[in-house]
C-alpha cells in the first residue's frame, strides 16, 4: 500500500487551485465574451498560452515571479507568506496550467447566452452585477461546470510547472503526478501502478458525470 | 411628448433620424435594416448615439453636447423584444417580477399578481417560457415590460415571428393592452397595417433617415414623395408632366393624355408647366366603363382613356387586372401602365375574363400628385 499523501494533498491543491481558477477566470471570461476594450486580443491570445507553451517555461516564469526576491513573492514575503517551494506554489502551478480551460469553456457559454436577455434586464434596472448572477451566470452555467471540472482535472494531473516552482519534496509539495514519478524512478512499481490506476480511476468518474450534465435541461 | 434627434455611423450604415411625437402611440416603419430598431435601442440607452439628444416626456435620456447618457437602468422604459426575449430559465412570475427587486417582498408578489392577472396568465405563475404559446408568451413580455410602471414602452417588431392568422389575433390583443394601460408607445414594424391599426402617428424610416412623420390618416392621401408612396406599398406610382397647374386642379399629361387631378388645399403648390412630376392612384379607384352605359356625353366620365386589359390575377375576393393604355408615346419599362383591382362580382358580371377591350375613368379625387423627391 502506498503513501496516500500525494493523493490528499493533489486533491487539495487542485480543489484550492479550481477556487482561485474560477475568481479569476469568471470575470475574465465574461470580459472576453461580452466587453470590447483595448487590449482585448492580447488578452484572448495570453489566456490560450499556458496550454500552448512547454510547462517547464510557465514554471521558470512563475518561479521568477514568487520567489523571494520576484515582484509577487516579495510582498507575501513581506506578510511572513512563503509562496516557491511551498503547497501554495503547487496551488498556483495547477491554477495556472488549468486557468485557460476554464476561461475558454465559460467564455464560449457567456457568449451563447442571447445578448438581447441582458440587456432586457437592463432596461428593467436590474444592475451589472445582479445581471451577472441571475441571467448570464444561469443561462452559461453548463459550460462552467463543464470548464471547471475539466480545469480540476487538469490541476490534478499537473507535473512540470508543479515541479519548477514547488519541488518534490516528500510529505511537503509531493503531489500525485510527481508521487507516481519518483515511485518509478525508484523502480517501486506496484506503488506506481496502485496511484495511476487510482488517478485514471478517479478523473474518469469526474468526466462520466461531465457527460450526465451535458444531458440535463434545467 | 418625445423629440428625438440622433446620428450614429456604424460600418456600412449611418441612421440620422429626427422625430417629434406627441401621440400616445408612434410606430416607426420601414424595411428591415432602416434604422428603426437601432433607434430604439438609442431611445433605450442599450445604444450610445454618436451624436444628439433624446428627450421623453420632459427628461434629458442623452445629450451628446452636455455629455448626459443615462443609464437604461435608469431610463424605466418597458421594452418588448422582437422573439420577446424572455428569461427561459425562469418562471412566468419571475420574468414578470424581475424588474420589482426594490419592492419588498409582500409589495412584488401583489404587484406580480396583479399584473398577471390583469393580463390573463392567472394560472401560468410556474410555468417556463418555453411550455407557453406564442400569445401567452406575448403577454409575459408585456407583463414584465409593465410591471415596473415605464414612463414609455417600446414595441420591437412585436408580431413578426408569428404566422398570419395568430398576428391578426395578437394585433387586436396587443392593441387593447397598450391602449388600457394607457402607457405612451413606439412601436417598431416593417407591417403597415400593424402600424394603421396600432398607432396615430406613423414615422417612415428609409435606409438610416426619415423620409416622412404625419399622423396616420394623412399618410395614404398625402405622402410626402414618390419614395415614400413605394414604402406605403403604394401601386400605380406614374410619371407625367404639368400642363397647367391652379390651386383647384392641376392638369397633367400622361400617355399623350390628359389628366386632371385635385390640387390638395393644403399644399398650395403650383408646379410652372413642364414640371415633371409623381402621382399615383390606388388600383381600387380605377373604374372599367361599360360598353352598354357610355354616358350621356363624351365627358361625362373624367379622365377617359382607352387600352387592353394584357393580364390578370386571382387574388381571391378580388382580381387584379394589368391595363395598357392605347396612346401615341411608346411604353418605358412596363408592358403594362396601371394595376386595376376589381370585386370579384364585378369581374365575373362584366366578364372581363373573355373581353379584353376596355374604357377606364379615374376620378379627379382620386389622383394624388406628389412633388418631384
Amino acid at each position: 500500500m502506498p503513501d496516500l499523501f500525494p493523493v490528499w494533498l493533489s486533491l487539495r491543491v487542485a480543489g484550492l487551485a479550481t477556487l482561485l481558477t474560477l475568481a479569476i477566470g469568471l470575470p475574465l471570461a465574461w470580459a472576453l465574451a461580452r466587453r470590447r476594450f483595448p487590449g482585448r486580443d492580447l488578452l484572448e491570445a495570453a489566456v490560450v498560452l499556458p496550454l500552448v507553451l512547454p510547462p517547464t517555461v510557465l514554471g521558470y516564469y512563475l518561479l521568477l515571479l514568487i520567489a523571494r526576491r520576484g515582484p509577487v513573492g516579495r510582498a507575501f514575503d513581506a506578510a511572513g507568506i512563503e509562496l516557491a517551494f511551498t503547497w501554495r506554489a503547487a496551488v498556483l502551478a495547477a491554477c495556472v496550467g488549468s486557468i485557460a480551460l476554464l476561461i475558454k469553456a465559460a467564455q464560449a457559454g457567456f457568449e451563447s447566452v442571447d445578448e438581447r436577455l441582458e440587456q432586457a434586464a437592463r432596461t428593467l434596472g436590474r444592475s451589472e452585477w445582479g445581471i451577472f448572477w441571475s441571467i448570464s451566470l444561469p443561462l452559461a452555467w453548463r459550460s462552467v461546470v463543464a470548464g471547471t471540472v475539466l480545469a480540476f482535472c487538469r490541476a490534478l494531473g499537473d507535473f512540470g510547472i508543479t515541479l519548477m516552482v514547488a519541488g518534490s519534496i516528500p510529505g511537503l509539495t509531493q503531489t500525485l503526478p510527481l508521487a507516481i514519478y519518483d515511485h518509478v524512478q525508484q523502480n517501486r512499481m506496484a506503488e506506481a501502478n496502485a496511484l495511476a490506476l487510482l488517478a485514471v480511476a478517479g478523473v474518469t468518474v469526474l468526466l462520466m458525470g461531465l457527460g450526465r450534465l451535458a444531458r440535463l435541461r434545467f | 411628448m418625445l423629440s428625438l434627434s440622433i446620428k450614429t455611423a456604424l460600418p456600412g450604415f449611418s441612421l440620422d433620424v429626427t422625430w417629434e411625437a406627441g401621440e400616445k402611440v408612434v410606430a416607426l416603419f420601414g424595411p428591415s435594416g432602416a434604422g428603426k430598431t437601432l433607434t430604439l435601442q438609442s431611445l433605450a440607452g442599450l445604444v450610445r448615439p454618436d451624436q444628439g439628444r433624446i428627450v421623453v416626456a420632459g427628461r434629458v435620456f442623452f445629450d451628446s453636447a452636455r455629455g448626459i447618457n443615462v443609464r437604461p437602468q435608469e431610463r424605466r422604459l418597458g421594452y418588448v423584444f422582437q422573439g420577446y426575449a424572455l428569461f427561459p430559465h425562469l418562471s412566468v412570475e419571475d420574468n414578470v417580477g424581475y424588474g420589482l427587486r426594490a419592492l419588498a417582498r409582500g409589495a412584488r408578489h401583489r404587484r406580480v399578481a396583479e399584473v398577471m392577472d390583469r393580463l390573463g396568465l392567472g394560472g401560468q405563475a410556474r410555468r417556463r417560457p418555453r411550455e407557453l404559446s406564442g400569445g401567452q408568451q406575448q403577454r409575459v413580455a408585456l407583463g414584465r415590460a409593465l410591471a415596473v410602471d415605464p414612463g414609455l414602452l417600446l414595441l420591437d417588431e412585436p408580431l413578426s415571428a408569428l404566422d398570419a392568422p395568430l398576428r391578426r389575433l395578437l394585433r387586436e390583443e396587443l392593441m387593447q393592452i397598450v391602449s388600457e394601460w394607457g402607457v405612451p408607445t413606439v412601436l417598431v414594424t416593417h407591417d403597415l397595417t400593424e402600424a394603421f391599426q396600432l398607432a396615430e402617428r406613423i414615422v417612415i424610416y428609409d435606409d438610416g433617415r426619415v423620409v416622412q412623420a404625419a399622423p396616420k390618416s394623412e399618410l395614404l392621401s398625402r405622402p410626402a414623395s414618390a419614395q415614400v408612396a413605394r414604402l406605403l406599398g403604394v401601386r400605380n406610382i406614374l410619371d407625367g408632366t404639368v400642363l397647367k397647374a391652379t390651386p383647384e386642379i392641376i392638369q397633367l399629361r400622361w400617355r399623350g393624355y390628359t389628366l386632371e387631378a385635385i390640387n390638395s388645399p393644403s399644399r398650395g403648390w403650383l408646379p410652372p408647366p413642364g414640371t415633371p412630376v409623381v402621382f399615383f392612384i390606388r388600383p381600387e379607384y380605377v373604374r372599367l366603363i361599360r360598353k352598354d352605359r357610355p354616358g350621356p356625353d363624351p365627358t361625362h366620365y373624367m379622365n377617359r382613356m382607352e387600352g387592353r386589359v394584357v393580364g390578370q390575377v386571382d387574388q381571391g375576393a378580388t382580381w387584379a387586372l394589368s391595363f395598357a393604355v392605347d396612346g401615341a408615346a411608346p411604353h418605358a419599362r412596363e408592358a403594362y401602365d396601371l394595376e386595376i383591382e376589381v370585386p370579384r362580382l364585378v369581374h365575373e358580371m362584366l366578364e372581363i375574363g373573355r373581353e379584353h377591350r376596355w374604357a377606364i375613368s379615374m376620378h379627379r379625387g382620386s389622383i394624388h400628385v406628389l412633388p418631384h423627391a
